[in-house]
């Protein structure tokens, strides 16, 4: 998955943008945060100082999204789960 | 619910096999109501139609919703990424692979030539019930043994090549032509039940692709422009047994439908093929009918019909496609192009399509393999009666299970994928958005189109 042949691995950036770009690959993203995680999850080796710190401040971001929406999956679960029950009663 | 498939579909059968199920309804009910599956399903379901097709599209919805709450990147890798070595099969067995696909062709060329008469037999019986329903199925379930099978490859390998260079820019476009054009003529003509066309388009077939591959070389050839090989090819990466790197590995199904890297042509063989999977079920609906009578009412000549109706569906197909890819850009937050994540997404929808195939195909396999098989002791003469077997009505529901099977399955290598290409894992949840709300649909549409009765094809 990796080559710039590879259009997998196109990026398309709208005009008038400033993306944020990965020091050790090029790669745009939309933020910080996403940048933070791209170099904590493939340049994992030698990451250190700040770099690290803020890879930890978006894992932990992540984490909190992460709780509540699978709280908000569970509830669409059970609210999928009874509406489905009350129609084959009904029916 | 009613017309399952269950029931084998009427436009294969029309008028050769037909007979034999007619013959089946003739025997008594206590071995026969199996066989009128339709009236037997229909008075012991009392479940409607929409809610069985409405619980199908939330099942994929809560799959995707479970599948979510899997968000360990080393997990999901490491499920993907589970092998275990299968014995190499033997060259005896590759041999003996070569020889049943030569005379798989023999046999059909000669019987065309022969022309055994009224009713059904060998040839369209090996076609149409051993090769396209039950074969097909293989390939997806076990493995893709058609590199070996192929008699085209084999008798290619023969001949000697010019071996020219393929234009790469063409990708695989001349495949997804050809596809449309196979499925064309499979639903227009009476190839389904007729021997000697059925030969005839064989035999063309068959100078046409040692022609295409004395000029390209087999390899190509196969690779690119053949559309059965390519077929085959992408059913192979839904099944569990692969070819990897030299070696036959066991894989858990699906961990095969990985961005394999293609472009634009390669999304739109893919598509392709679900849609005319879909078609193949759709032109049997009395939808339909209705739709071509109207469309052939307002001035549409009946020869257009099918060629522009497959053409049409493809382009409706990849715009709903592609328009999911470019919104999974929005929702997911990345600057990855639309069309790299339609590259990447696109390998999921095969196992749609295989699921799909065997909604609509497991039950017409079924039913006539006895007659495949007596069929196959006399292989020169018209059967005009032969043993099927009569399923029991509950095995509409194996269909519908395949068809929610298959989306399982999509779902979780889209989770998969989303995981491989981006960093944050709320990038990978949010991108999913466009692309269930997609599989949904799709799950509604193809669980409707199952669940309608069958009726003769209009205008072939």
């Amino acid at each position: 998955m990796t080559g710039a042949d590879d259009p997998a691995e196109a990026f398309e950036v709208p005009t008038g943008v400033e993306a944020v770009t990965c020091p050790e690959c090029g790669r745009p993203f939309v933020d910080e945060e996403v940048l933070a995680l791209h170099r904590g999850r493939a340049h994992a080796e030698g990451l250190s100082g700040e770099p690290r710190a803020a890879f930890e401040r978006a894992l932990e971001a992540e984490e909190t999204w992460l709780r509540r929406f699978r709280l908000k999956a569970l509830g669409g679960l059970v609210l999928l789960y009874f509406a489905l029950l009350t129609l084959y009663a009904l029916v | 619910m009613s017309g399952p498939r269950g029931r084998p579909s009427a436009r294969r059968l029309a008028p050769a096999i037909g007979a034999l199920l007619a013959a089946l309804a003739a025997v008594p009910p206590a071995s026969a109501h199996g066989g009128g599956l339709g009236a037997a399903a229909r008075s012991s379901l009392t479940i409607p139609t929409w809610l069985v097709v409405l619980t199908g599209g939330a099942a994929v919805g809560a799959s995707f919703l479970l599948a979510s709450f899997v968000t360990d990147y080393a997990l999901i890798r490491a499920i993907d990424g589970w092998r275990a070595r299968l014995p190499d099969p033997g060259r005896v067995a590759v041999l003996l692979g070569r020889l049943v696909g030569l005379g798989g062709l023999g046999v059909v060329l000669l019987v065309g030539v022969i022309d055994p008469g009224p009713g059904t037999n060998l040839a369209v019986l090996l076609v149409w019930v051993g090769w396209w329903a039950g074969y097909t199925g293989s390939v997806y379930l076990v493995g893709n043994t058609w590199p070996v099978l192929n008699p085209w490859r084999t008798l290619a390998g023969l001949l000697p090549s010019l071996d020219r260079a393929y234009p790469e820019r063409l990708g695989a476009w001349p495949a997804v032509v050809a596809l449309l054009a196979l499925v064309w003529v499979e639903v227009a003509s009476p190839v389904a039940s007729d021997a000697a066309l059925l030969a005839t388009l064989v035999a063309a077939y068959t100078l046409l692709t040692l022609a295409g591959a004395a000029v390209l070389g087999a390899e190509a050839w196969f690779a690119h422009v053949d559309p059965v090989a390519r077929v085959f090819r992408a059913y192979g990466r839904v099944a569990p047994v692969a070819r990897e790197g030299g070696r036959l590995r066991l894989r858990l199904p699906g961990a095969g439908l990985t961005g394999e890297a293609g472009g634009a042509a390669d999304v739109a063989f893919v598509v392709a093929l679900l849609w005319v999977t879909t078609f193949d079920g759709l032109v049997a609906t009395p939808a339909w009918r209705r739709f071509a009578g109207l469309a052939v009412g307002a001035g549409l000549p009946p020869a257009v019909l099918y060629p522009l109706g497959l053409v049409a569906g493809l382009v409706a197909f990849l715009g709903v496609y592609r328009g999911a890819a470019r919104w999974a850009r929005r929702t997911a937050g990345t600057y990855r192009s639309a069309e790299a994540l339609a590259v990447v997404f696109a390998p999921s929808l095969l196992a749609i399509a295989a699921g799909y195939h065997l909604a609509h195909y497991l039950g017409y396999f079924l039913t006539l393999a006895p007659a495949l098989a007596t069929a196959a002791t006399r292989p020169l003469v018209g059967l005009t009666s032969a043993p099927t077997l009569a399923l029991p009505p509950w095995f509409e529901f194996v269909g519908m299970a395949a068809v929610l099977a298959g989306h399982l399955l999509a779902i979780w290598v889209a989770h998969a994928r989303a995981y491989e290409l981006f960093p944050g894992r709320r990038q990978a949840v949010r991108s999913q958005y466009p692309l269930v709300g997609v599989m949904v649909f799709y799950t509604l549409t193809s669980l409707w189109i199952i669940a309608q009765p069958e009726v003769p094809v209009p205008y072939t």
